[in-house]
């Protein structure tokens, strides 16, 4: 068989696969799987010695649309162009373009619920990276060096997009997964915001985008259709939107979830911005959550206390966070993190998509100065009626830990509620203490109590 | 006249070690001390006590390795515990491998190359996990003795996995479990565990050749060796005395051997 | 251009013998040693005698750093900063000439004194001056009669001495054999800290052959001869050697340390890095992996600023050299 023809028969049989097992095979599978979960959801019995509500019931849609996601990430190679994207790429015109996209932070992120993060990431460690880097970088290098990973298997990237607006080490971290791949690494680098946006840094990153697009269309054989790219941006804005109205929703006595729930329904928009399912997605969840809200049910059933958790979820503890502190009372309505990707839905403007998106792409709540995420805090104790402040010191995550001294000291000086600061990381259980967590956990919650 | 062909000195951090060997490599004799404060003294008196047994005089070369090498004043040279425990092994194994040090305070792992030569290495010194103090400090807490560490873990029924990786955070780890009423011995396997899983970790990092050798005080703990095995599903030898290693090569590499 | 403006630089490294806990009142204890004893240094009253203080932006610390100084620790003396493009596009030439435009305008507030066009290129005259002679301060290293500690108290000052001053103690450093000892080493990270470092690698029958350091070689800039005086200070910081937080790729570093290494007879590789650095501690792993394939060994070190040589680190260093020997 000659290379090209050895080429047609890989396309082709991928092309098999990718048919049958998962348009055909696959995605009906996830919707019995759905059918199933929901049923289970509905027939769930009342538990109660649990301080939490039953869980939301769009949330078997959740794991269908993720599920597909990865199991879709299977077969994607040799059928679709694939792209490995950091978490705030502006993905818009990959999407347009038909690009399946893998988020390597949202993979490390699910490695971290699963408790399979540590086991993934010494698989870097031995390889010789050290544990003083990020535990997302750890645990997607690790996977990438063993195979190892809880979804099944990940397909090679023909492009790596990196993104700096959410951190520095992302360009170091993609760095070594282009040396490995050696694939093309296109890189958006988004000044810092110290104040406001400046418009050289617009212009900047307009350009970098652009550039973007060559690169994506030449490996794609294709050129961007404008249409289609304005309707992945509307989907994008309606999805924010959307995701926003969600995450307000919490403003309610008692919220109808918790920030705990954001981080894991944060999934869709996070992987799937530009896409319908989003959208759809986000319009069943606020049906559920009004519907919630007209029956005065909360997330726990007994809101005494109002939190709000800053930096990144610790993705090993969600589950026993949730209960612990929703036995205290203590119901965590709000995150930074989680607001980061509804916040900026104003700013997405589809009749003006690359000069809205280097905007957007330069305002996420990451790349804006330490003042400015105090004042972002400040603003939700405020709006959300907050009694206190959990800030998450992520050892591995530096642009948001760096800064939370001092916006501790003011948060709990300035609006007088009680803020503590807990060490920990969003994905490696050896970077956490349970017992002098818990104990300061506890600290916290009695200096809520003692002001009444 | 004396048989000494030279004499080696491994002035470590927790223990004094003298080797003395005669021109064929073999060992003739030796010393064990716990490290004194005032450790240039010590081994003066070792070192009169050494040869006065051997009935040796001040001919013999002198190499000093270990934490406290450079203080040693009759030393004619010092070379580094890798360059000497990878000698010292070699030359006792007869082999080439990966060589795994646990001592009181510190860890390494070397790869021996065919020379006796380190290859790579790896340390742990700047954290107590994963040492011989990991396992004392916190046994101490379940007042156990240090020798029978590793026969009690062997023995346990159970496990209780220890997450903590810290010291520090161990010790409050294991106050918990007992506070919960869970096996001390059962503690002292998980315990074990914890400290050969960091040492399996620079295994893999240096990568494993094999066979897989141990030495230092921890070598002779079984439950250590036990595990080590397990994890790394290798073969593990132990040379004769492994916690003289270090001065042995130190030895070697003062005399013709 | 800081000097066009009428204004003299002092770079800060540390410094070395300040103690990290007033830096921790701000800064976690996995903040490296160059943000969090600079702060301490700050707060000490270190900065009193200035005017301002730039922090360039290269990394996720220094980021950090400049914020807080700018929202809440808020000196009397201005804070400047500066974002260096991770790039080496046209896209990030372009860029840096527009961000080097606005630093312009804040350092006419600082000084009072906005540059005319001789005032520029007096300034570019002195500098690139300079320049050369730290460029050829490494090249003729082998013909200075100097031990490595002196060789890098000469390169460091440039640091803190005008260019004139700089150029003039070059000038002046003997000329004769070097002593080249035993193993020769190339030494990489960000600052090789203390001096005595030098002195040690010499006593254990080493020398330093050549270097890959932030404070060293990597900032042996190229003059340009540009017209335009931005675009010719943004084409000079984008001239520098490889530097992984310019984001040089990974390849292209091995390629230019193997060079190096090659020609100036550096028989292994040590990383001497100040701990929680992630610009040098993603790249290690490799470096080390495509260096041993070209028969470099490589030993990677991390230190605490100011807390002299410690016995394990020492002991490493003297290893890896008994392996190279």
């Amino acid at each position: 068989m000659s290379e090209s023809d050895a080429l047609a028969h890989y396309v082709e049989s991928n092309r098999l696969e990718h048919f049958v097992n998962y348009e055909l095979v696959g995605k009906s599978a996830l919707r019995v799987q759905r059918w199933r979960d929901q049923w289970k959801l509905k027939r769930r019995k009342p538990r109660p010695d649990s301080p939490l509500s039953p869980p939301l019931q769009c949330v078997a849609y959740m794991k269908e649309i993720m599920s597909r996601h990865y199991l879709e990430g299977r077969y994607a190679s040799g059928v679709r162009k694939v792209a490995w994207v950091t978490s705030g790429a502006p993905t818009e015109p990959l999407q347009a373009l038909g690009y399946f996209l893998v988020y390597p932070e949202n993979h490390a992120a699910l490695c971290g619920v699963r408790r399979k993060a540590q086991s993934i990431a010494e698989e870097a460690e031995h390889a010789g990276w050290s544990r003083d880097i990020c535990s997302y970088a750890r645990t997607d290098i690790g996977a990438m060096l063993s195979g190892k990973t809880p979804a099944g298997r990940l397909p090679r990237p023909d492009m790596l997009v990196c993104c700096t607006n959410i951190c520095q080490t992302v360009l170091h971290w993609y760095r070594v997964l282009a040396d490995y791949f050696e694939c093309p690494l296109v890189l958006i680098d988004t000044p810092f915001l110290y104040d406001e946006a400046h418009d050289h840094e617009v212009a900047y990153v307009k350009r970098q985008i652009e550039d973007m697009i060559h690169v994506a269309e030449e490996m794609a054989g294709t050129t961007l259709d404008q249409a289609r790219f304005a309707e992945v941006m509307q989907n994008a804005r309606r999805g924010a939107e959307l995701w926003l109205e969600v995450l307000n929703r919490s403003q309610n006595r008692p919220a109808p979830m918790t920030a705990f729930d954001g981080f894991i329904h944060m999934g869709p928009i996070v992987d799937m911005r530009g896409e319908a399912v989003a959208v759809q997605y986000y319009e069943r969840m606020l049906h559920e959550l009004d519907a919630r809200i007209a029956r005065g049910i909360g997330a726990i059933k007994n809101e005494r206390y109002r939190v709000l958790w800053d930096n990144l979820p610790i993705w090993f503890k969600i589950g026993e966070f949730s209960k612990s502190l929703g036995e205290h009372g203590v119901n965590v309505v709000a995150s930074t993190y989680t607001y980061a990707w509804g916040e900026l839905a104003p700013m997405i403007d589809p009749n003006n998509p690359l000069e809205s998106m280097a905007r957007v792409y330069l305002h996420p709540i990451l790349n804006r100065s330490t003042g400015h995420k105090l004042e972002a805090m400040k603003k939700m104790v405020d709006e959300f009626q907050l009694d206190g402040v959990i800030l998450h010191s992520d050892r591995s995550c530096k642009p948001y830990s760096l800064g939370q001294i001092d916006q501790r000291d003011r948060l709990s000086k300035t609006l007088g509620i009680p803020a503590l600061l807990l060490e920990a990381d969003h994905n490696d259980p050896r970077d956490y203490s349970n017992e002098q967590g818990a104990n300061r956990l506890e600290a916290f919650i009695e200096m809520m109590e003692a002001r009444g | 006249m004396s048989k000494v062909s030279s004499i080696g000195i491994d002035a470590g951090s927790t223990t004094c070690k003298l080797v003395a060997i005669d021109c064929d490599g073999a060992i003739v004799g030796s010393r064990l001390e716990p490290t004194e404060p005032r450790v240039e003294i010590q081994m003066e008196r070792m070192l009169a006590a050494l040869r006065d047994e051997l009935e040796a005089g001040p001919e013999a070369p002198v190499i000093a390795t270990g934490y406290g090498r450079k203080l040693i004043k009759e030393a004619t040279r010092n070379v580094t515990e890798i360059t000497c425990h990878a000698r010292g092994v070699f030359r006792a194994l007869g082999r080439a491998g990966t060589l795994i040090d646990i001592g009181g305070q510190d860890s390494k792992v070397i790869q021996v190359g065919d020379n006796g030569r380190p290859v790579d290495f790896m340390m742990n010194d700047k954290c107590a996990a994963g040492t011989g103090r990991f396992l004392e400090h916190t046994a101490a807490r379940l007042g156990v003795p240090v020798d029978q560490l590793g026969g009690r873990a062997l023995s346990a029924r159970g496990e209780e996995a220890i997450t903590s990786t810290c010291t520090v955070f161990a010790e409050s780890e294991i106050i918990s479990l007992i506070a919960r009423g869970a096996d001390p011995d059962s503690i002292l396997r998980g315990l074990h565990r914890s400290l050969v899983g960091r040492v399996i970790s620079m295994v893999r990092n240096v990568g494993i050749v094999t066979p897989l050798m141990l030495s230092g005080g921890v070598a002779r703990n079984d439950a250590v060796r036990t595990m080590i095995a397990e994890a790394a599903s290798e073969e593990v030898v132990l040379p004769g005395e492994p916690q003289l290693m270090g001065a042995y090569g130190a030895a070697l590499l003062g005399g013709t051997a | 251009m800081l000097r066009a403006h009428r204004l003299h630089p002092i770079e800060i490294w540390g410094p070395p013998h300040i103690a990290r806990h007033e830096g921790n009142r701000h800064f976690q204890t996995y903040a490296c040693d160059i943000v969090v004893k600079a702060m301490a240094f700050i707060r000490s009253g270190g900065i009193d005698a200035t005017r301002a203080i730039l922090v360039p932006h290269t990394c996720d610390a220094l980021q950090g750093m400049g914020s807080v100084l700018t929202d809440f620790f808020r000196p009397d003396q201005r804070v400047l900063t500066l974002y260096l493009p991770r790039g080496r596009r046209t896209s990030d030439r372009d860029f840096l000439r527009d961000e080097l435009a606005r630093l312009s305008k804040t350092l006419v507030q600082v000084s009072g004194h906005e540059p005319n066009a001789t005032e520029w290129a007096e300034a570019f005259e002195a500098e690139d001056a300079a320049d050369a002679a730290l460029a050829d301060l490494y090249r003729r290293r082998n013909a200075l009669a100097i031990s490595d500690r002196d060789f890098y108290t000469a390169v460091r000052s440039r640091e803190f001495l005008t260019a004139e001053k700089f150029c003039e103690q070059v000038a002046t450093l003997p000329a004769g054999q070097a002593p080249r000892g035993g193993v020769g080493l190339m030494i990489s990270g960000i600052v090789a800290d203390p001096f005595e470092l030098f002195d040690q690698i010499e006593q254990m029958g080493a020398h330093v052959a050549g270097d890959d350091l932030a404070c060293g070689y990597r900032r042996v800039y190229s003059a340009s001869h540009e017209h335009d005086p931005l675009i010719r200070t943004a084409n000079r910081l984008m001239s520098c050697p490889p530097d992984p937080t310019c984001g040089t790729p990974i390849h292209e570093r091995v390629e230019a340390l193997q060079t190096r290494m090659r020609a100036l007879g550096a028989k292994g590789l040590l990383i001497y890095d100040p701990k929680f650095c992630e610009p040098e501690l993603f790249d290690v792993p490799l470096l080390r992996k495509h260096l041993n394939e070209a028969g470099f060994p490589v030993l990677h070190v991390e230190y605490e600023m100011g807390e002299g040589l410690p016995h394990q680190t020492l002991s490493r260093i003297e290893a890896f050299v008994e392996t190279l020997s």
